[in-house]
Formats: structure tokens, sequence, C-alpha cells
């Protein structure tokens, strides 16, 4: 369901884009804008992939993120890309050969939700009041974007790397209603952000319902203080961006020449509109969910995600028929009152009904245990009478997040053609026991557990070693 | 049968909850101390108290046998720190008793009193295998105290409480520096002084108090027990330079101090065994998150325990885990702690005598062994493995229901229901 989702904004997409350029053809390069405003990418991704070599990794248990498992398998990675992936396979010559034999290798793990960069290793008091979490000026931040706030020296980024993770969205914080636009990143740290960008990887919008934004605005006396004024405040956003939408559309269509204002605010929501942009949903209650639901389908937005979803149990077949998927946490319950019915089947009960579910860590320090998060959520599960095999759960960190990303033609699972992201585990993912020895990005080594010139750190972290004073 | 036993039977009849005798046969136990794994024990247990635990051993005629089939048994958990039954939502405030803002109480901030069995945390908490807990107050308005702390017996009665004042606790470290006026060197002058004026206070004739005191008398009194080396003195410190100060207080002013938090403690391991200060840490505390726990790593705990540091465990987790999920995060932790170097037994007792003994209960709990409380979990798999599950706990002797507020939000929304034709709401 998600798929068909994704597939019909990418048609409205194209059909924009075809729009667009026909016309600046007619105009015979007359000095006005070809494209609208909200559909560029100011900040353009960077990213090289690190050295790599051909490499063959042999006798592997491999969930490979597709519903399949191999035991005693292989999996050969060429260029940045699974070349094969089954058993008995050969190494070409001059590729590095890994006996996995008793280790596990699944795709990269993909954090849907995180917030590093902004929420920074370590915290301060400097955050206290101006943190880069969220912009607080005005509960309607969509003109802003993450990743100019991200400091890719966060040590978040490492040791989520060192927990098996190879592309995590960094999302803005839900205390305004619209939080800005998402960024996803490799998590390899790089003077720059451009550096870490996932090359053509499309933003999100943050946006929130419930109490955190209305919480916010109670304090700051700045917007909305309820669930109802959040509602009708995304109204009259969306409202003015389909006009301003409109407004561009003509101008670029010739059948207006006054060139419209560009509002940053408003690209973001026109981009949304557009279908480039999906929008990434925190929400916790079932209610809260319906009316989102709803509110997408009246106003034109796409759903990609809802966010932590603590009551997606309580609603896994609409989520289904809608094709949304649902970022969630495996126990995490009760610290305020959207959260008291949290239970700990959320995520397999909504996986049951055919659901599109995923961990999320929303933490650093869950962002590095996602696969663990996986293992306890499919416990549940199956003490609660569901089957749920590793080789399926293993979706829920790897090709479940690709996909609300809309990168699952690229990442979440080692088929043949895709990036060559994967982990090689000590051990059972799943176990509380497991450790990531080897992480794979674009075929290249990002993490040798074993290996201290393969183990990135952040230049924070320099010099501060701490060690035993006796 | 004899009279004696006829007698007994009426006994029985009479008052079910006395004497009935309980033995766990084909059991995988872990006992704590003695340290190892007892195949195929026979753990008999009533009125409360374990009467004994063997191999291969054959249960007493006419108790209620209850078959483990080769499970893993151990004792009821222990959580080191948590705030069980002080508070239900985080986010609500007026649901929250575990800190005093404002007001004239600091080391006189006691939490006993707030105590609510009723708290839908207990619950989920026993159902994943907790039966012990240090409850502690987050803070109170004098500087550097937070209160004192109350253990807490997760049984199903209205009766939570095991011993109050079980130990004050004070936090010194970059989280509270304004209360103290903005320096930790500030924090550490008030304690030390606090406890110099705690202990000319018990030794002076009452109405003749020094008039230049600092310590208000309910706070003086408070902290009477802990200058008499009667309570332990717990600290939450996390930055060395901190836990450093705390053996020094420790050793010049002659109290008993416990470290709770204890980030960088692993660099001043062989000090604070030399000093027998315990550690009360978080096994999954790897995270810079700020500039005091900068030495932050996840083989702390091997690394003390290694040294001969008392180590007992309390999981944070972002403040939810802290005590939402106060029996599951402790476990989850525990093994974190044993893929980073703590051997598995240790990681045991760090969940049980650890604990126990750090607070002053290891005398009767915390121990599969005859005179100790019956507080026992059969588990369905690793207990270490947060995948795993209680499928039976005893809270001394009394059997628990494991159900949960939790469990009946699964029962009601199973997919099992999906056909159903009245709402959620009528199951």
């Amino acid at each position: 369901m998600a798929d068909a989702f994704a597939s019909r904004a990418r048609v409205v997409g194209l059909a924009a884009l075809a729009c667009v350029s026909s016309l600046a053809a007619q105009k015979g390069g007359a000095p006005r804008l070809n494209q609208p405003p909200y559909l560029r990418d100011a900040f353009p991704s960077t990213y090289r992939p690190l050295p790599r070599s051909d490499t063959l990794i042999a006798h592997a248990t491999i969930l490979d993120g597709a519903g399949h498992r191999i035991d005693d398998g292989d999996i050969l990675l060429s260029e940045g890309k699974v070349e094969a992936v089954g058993r008995g396979l050969a190494a070409p010559a001059g590729a590095v050969r890994i006996d996995a034999r008793g280790r596990w290798v699944t795709p990269g793990l993909i954090d849907i939700h995180s917030h590093d960069g902004t929420y920074v290793e370590p915290l301060t008091t400097e955050d206290e009041n101006s943190s880069d979490i969220s912009e607080l000026s005005d509960p309607n931040a969509a003109g802003t974007w993450i990743e100019t706030a991200v400091n890719p020296q966060d040590p978040g980024f490492t040791r989520a790397l060192a927990g098996g993770v190879t592309a995590l969205q960094v999302l803005p914080g839900s205390s305004p209603i619209f939080g800005g636009r998402s960024v996803v990143l490799k998590p390899i740290p790089a003077p720059t952000v451009q550096q870490m960008k996932f090359p053509g990887a499309p933003q999100g919008l943050k946006m929130a319902c419930g109490e955190n934004p209305k919480s916010e605005d109670v304090e700051k006396l700045r917007g909305p203080t309820s669930r109802q004024g959040e509602i009708a405040f995304i109204r009259k956003a969306f409202a003015d961006a389909h006009r301003y939408k409109a407004d561009w559309d003509s101008y670029l269509a010739g059948t207006d020449d006054k060139r419209p204002r560009d509002d940053p605010t408003l690209d973001t929501l026109a981009a949304v509109l557009d279908g480039r942009i999906a929008v990434h949903m925190h929400c916790y209650r079932a209610d809260e969910m319906g009316i989102m639901l709803d509110l997408s389908h009246e106003l034109g937005f796409r759903i990609a995600a809802f966010h932590h979803a603590v009551e997606g149990y309580k609603i896994a077949p609409l989520l289904v028929q809608e094709g949304v998927c649902a970022a969630v946490w495996s126990d995490w319950w009760g610290f305020k009152l959207e959260a008291l019915d949290g239970i700990r089947e959320n995520a397999a009960f909504i996986d049951a009904a055919g659901g599109c579910v995923m961990m999320h860590s929303d933490s650093p320090q869950l962002g590095q245990f996602l696969s663990i998060e996986a293992g306890k959520a499919a416990a549940a599960g199956r003490r609660a009478g569901l089957t749920l095999a590793p080789e399926h759960v293993i979706a829920w960190v790897t090709s479940n997040p690709a996909k609300a990303l809309g990168l699952d033609r690229r990442i979440g699972s080692l088929e043949v053609g895709k990036d060559a992201d994967l982990v090689v585990w000590s051990t059972d993912p799943f176990s509380v026991y497991t450790h990531a020895d080897l992480v794979f990005i674009d075929g290249a080594v990002a993490f040798d557990r074993s290996d201290r010139s393969r183990r990135p750190t952040a230049d924070f972290e320099l010099g501060r070693e701490p060690r035993a004073s006796e | 049968m004899t009279r004696a036993a006829v007698l007994l039977a009426l006994l029985l009849a009479a008052s079910p909850a006395a004497a009935q005798v309980v033995a766990i046969i084909h059991a995988k136990a872990y006992p704590i101390a003695p340290k190892g794994v007892v195949d195929d024990a026979t753990l008999v247990f009533a009125d409360g108290r374990i009467v004994s635990l063997t191999a291969h051993g054959a249960p007493p005629a006419g108790a209620e046998i209850i078959d483990a089939a080769g499970r893993v048994v151990t004792p009821g958990l222990m959580n080191g720190a948590t705030q069980l039954g002080l508070g239900e939502v985080s986010g609500a405030s007026d649901t929250q008793d575990q800190a005093v803002r404002t007001g004239p109480l600091g080391a006189a901030f006691d939490i006993h009193y707030a105590l609510n069995a009723n708290s839908v945390l207990l619950p989920v908490a026993r159902a994943d295998g907790l039966t012990r807990a240090m409850s502690y107050p987050a803070g109170a308005a004098t500087a550097p105290f937070s209160g004192a702390g109350a253990l807490i017996l997760l049984s199903p009665g209205p009766d939570i409480l095991e011993r109050p004042r079980a130990a004050v606790f004070a936090e010194v470290g970059d989280n509270t520096l304004a209360k103290a006026g903005g320096s930790r060197a500030a924090q550490w002058v008030l304690l030390r002084n606090a406890l110099l004026e705690a202990r000319r206070y018990a030794e002076t004739p009452r109405g003749q108090g020094p008039r230049d005191q600092l310590l208000s008398r309910p706070d003086a009194e408070a902290l009477g027990p802990v200058v008499s080396g009667a309570t332990p003195l717990a600290i939450t410190a996390e930055r060395e330079s901190d836990i450093r100060e705390a053996i020094a207080l420790a050793q010049n002013l002659h109290v008993r101090v416990v470290i709770v938090g204890g980030s960088e403690a692993w660099t001043l391991a062989p000090s604070l065994a030399a000093a027998h200060i315990p550690v009360v840490l978080d096994p999954e505390a790897n995270l810079p998150q700020t500039f005091d726990k900068l030495g932050a790593r996840l083989d702390n705990a091997a690394l003390l325990a290694k040294a001969g540091v008392a180590i007992a465990f309390s999981v944070s987790g972002n403040g939810i885990y802290l005590s939402y999920n106060a029996g599951l995060a402790l476990r989850e932790g525990a093994g974190l702690a044993v893929a980073n170097g703590l051997p598995y037994l240790d990681a045991l007792a760090a969940i049980t005598q650890g604990p126990a003994d750090i607070w002053g209960v290891g005398d009767h709990y915390g121990r599969l062994a005859p005179g100790f409380d019956a507080d026992i979990v059969i588990w369905d798999g690793d207990p270490l493995e947060p995948a795993s599950a209680p499928v039976a706990v005893f809270v001394r002797g009394a059997r628990a229901s494991l159900t949960t507020r939790q469990t009946r939000l699964r029962d009601r929304y199973a997919p099992a229901h999906a056909g159903d034709d009245l709402p959620p709401a009528y199951r």
C-alpha cells in the first residue's frame, strides 16, 4: 500500500516537471525561472563512498531484508553494489574474502527518526533555550531545513554507525506544528553535512500533532494551544500553500507574468502538495491519526509515516488501508498522557494486519540498538501468538524504513543491484549480546570493530579520551 | 493420615495463605550465592521463605508442585535506583511526587510518604521479574540533597514499603549546579558542611544548637543516621573529579557512601574498591550526554566488577526506562554489560544480591538460599535477553498475577478481534 502511494506521488511529480520544461523551451530561454523555487535542492549532496574493494562475505546466516533467510550463505559486493547472494559463491580474483561462519548478515539498519546532529552529544545549557532540534519562533517552521543545523561532528553519528545504522533520517523536533524539512544522511562524519547527504534521497516534512506543539505554544504564547487549534492551523497553512503553488504554476505556465514572492515556508508546503515531499507525522493517539488521515486527503498531502504511533495497534487496519507506515518504539510508554496506552505488541499487531512497521530511535541512545528494539518487539508479538520469523522482522529496521523514505529501490534489502549497505553481526542481531562487527556502506568498510583505523570518531571526542587514573 | 497431618490440612484450609509448601522442580536455578547454576534443581518454599534448594531433590510430600521443565529460575530482581511508586505520568506534574523544588526540605524530604501501591507502573515492572527496588527522590529544595529513598517490595497487596529512609540521596554535578548557586564547588562545600553540622547537632543536647547553622532542624535530624554510619549516603555523581571527591568525603567524614550514576567510575575502580564504595550504575550509559559523562562507556560495569567494586544497576533510558520499564530495562542493561565484558553470573548478581547488599537487605533477599525471602522468578528464556519474560513471579512466596494494564490493552486489541461486531470498548 505504501508503494501505491509512493508511485502516485512520483507520477504527479514527474508530470509537474514535464510541464515546466516544455514551457521553458517555448519561451526560448527568457530570464524567468523554469522550475518553481519549491523544487530546488539548495544544498546538494557531495557524498563520495569510502575506498572499497570487491568483497565476498562467506558462510553467514543472511537475512536479506526481502523476507528470505539463507543459512551458510554468501554475499558478493562489487563496485559498491550487491553483485550476488546465495550459497557457494566464488570470490573473483582480487576480492577480499571474509569468513563469516557463525555470524549473521543483514542489510544496513535504517533509522527513520533520528535527531543526531541537532540533539547533540553533549547537550549543554546552551541548548536549553536555543537548541537546533526545532525552530521555535513560529509554530510553522516549514521553511527550515534541518540539514542547515546538523553538526556532523556529533558523536551520535559514529555511535549509530557502530550499532549497524547505514542511513538515518534526521527530523526536526515536534514542538512546532510544521517542524521543517528532514534530511537523509549516511552516518560517516565529514566536515560538511553535504558530504554526508544520501544522494538523491527525498526530503520529508516533519509535522506534529497532540501534546508537544500545543504545550510549547502555551509556554511561548505563540500559537495554537489545543488539538483543535492545531488542526485549524494546518488547514490555514495549506490553504495559503495552495494559493502560493497556483501562483507559481500560472507564472511558470506563462499565464501570469508577475513573478510571485519567494516564500521559504510556503515553498516547503508547496513541495508537499506537489508530491515531492512526504509528511512524517508525529502522533501518538489513534484518534489523532484518524483525524490526520482525513485531513491529508482534504488538503492533498501524503503522510509517509506516523512517528511514535504509540496507539497504532488500535487502528492497524486503517493504517494498512491508507498505506501509511508506522515508526514505533518497542516499549516506551507512560511518560505523557498521550503515551499511556503504549503496548509492547504495537509493532507486531500492525505487522499482523499487513502494515508497514518500523522501529525508530528518536534518541541517540536507542539509535545504537535498533536491532535489539526489533527483537524485543517481535518477542512480545510471539508471546501474543503471532509467528514472526527473524527474516520477516528484520524488515522493520531495513526494507520498511527504506520504503517510507522512498529509497526502497536502492537500499533496505540485499538484492542484486542494490547499494551494498550491510552489517556483519557477531551473532543473532536481535540478541542483546550482539555486536556489529563490520558495517559496509556502498561496499566500503565504514566500521570495523576489530580495527581502530576503521572506526571513525567525531572531532569532539579527540583529546578527551578519559583514561583510568590508576 | 496422622492426626497432625489432618490438623495441618485443616489449618491450611482455614487460612490458605499460611504454610502452603511449594516446590519448583526441574529448574535451572541460579542461587546467586554461591555463584553458579544448579541444574535440575528443586526449590522449596513456604510461608514466604525459601526452605531448600537442592539438585535432583525430591519435593516434600503434600507440596504444590510447579514443573519448571528446565527453565531458568532466579531470585526476583531488584532495581538499584528507580522512582517506582512515586509517579504516574511524567508529563503531568500533578501525578508526580519524586521531587520538591521549593520549600524548606533537603535531606528531610522523605518520599516514602508518597508511595502509591496502586501505580500501574508496578505490575508492569513485576511482570518483568522485578520484586524489589530502591525508590529514590529526584530532587529536593535544599542543595545538594535530594531526600531519603525507600526500599520497596513489589508485592501485589497495598503495602509496598519495605524500609523507609534506607538511604539519603545527594546529587552533585552539572544537572543541579543552579540549585547550589552555579558551581559544583559549592555543592561539595554545602554537602560537607551539612554532614559536619548534622554531627554537631547529634552531639549537642537538645535546645542548645549553634545559632549559625545552615541546616534546618529536620534536615539535621534526617542526616543523623548518615553521620552515625547507620544509613548510607548515596551521592549521584558522574564525573571523575566528583567521584574522587566522594571517595575523599567518605574517608574524611566517615560516612558510608554509595555512588549513583558513576559514568566515569571505571577510571577510579581501584580506589573505589579500596574504599569499599559501591556503584549503582547505568549499564546502558555510553554516550557523552553531558560534559560530566564524557567518559561513559559500556564496559564500566565490567571494569568495576573486575576491580572488586560492588555494583548494582539502574537504567535511565532517556528517563523513561527508569520507572516505566524498571524491570525490562534492568535485564536488558545487564545483558548489555555481559556483551561488554561483565561475567554472566556477576550481571545476575548486579540485579539481585548486589543491590540488596548495597542497600542493606542482603541478609534476607537476593539469593535462592534457605531462610531468604521467596522472591522467585521462572523465566521463559535467558533473563538477560530482553526478549525473554517471566512465566511466574513470586513475591515473598505469593504468586503475582502477570496481568497489567498493558496486557489488558493487548487482549482487547489483539488481531484475532479484527472481525468483531462490537467495538473494542465492549471487550
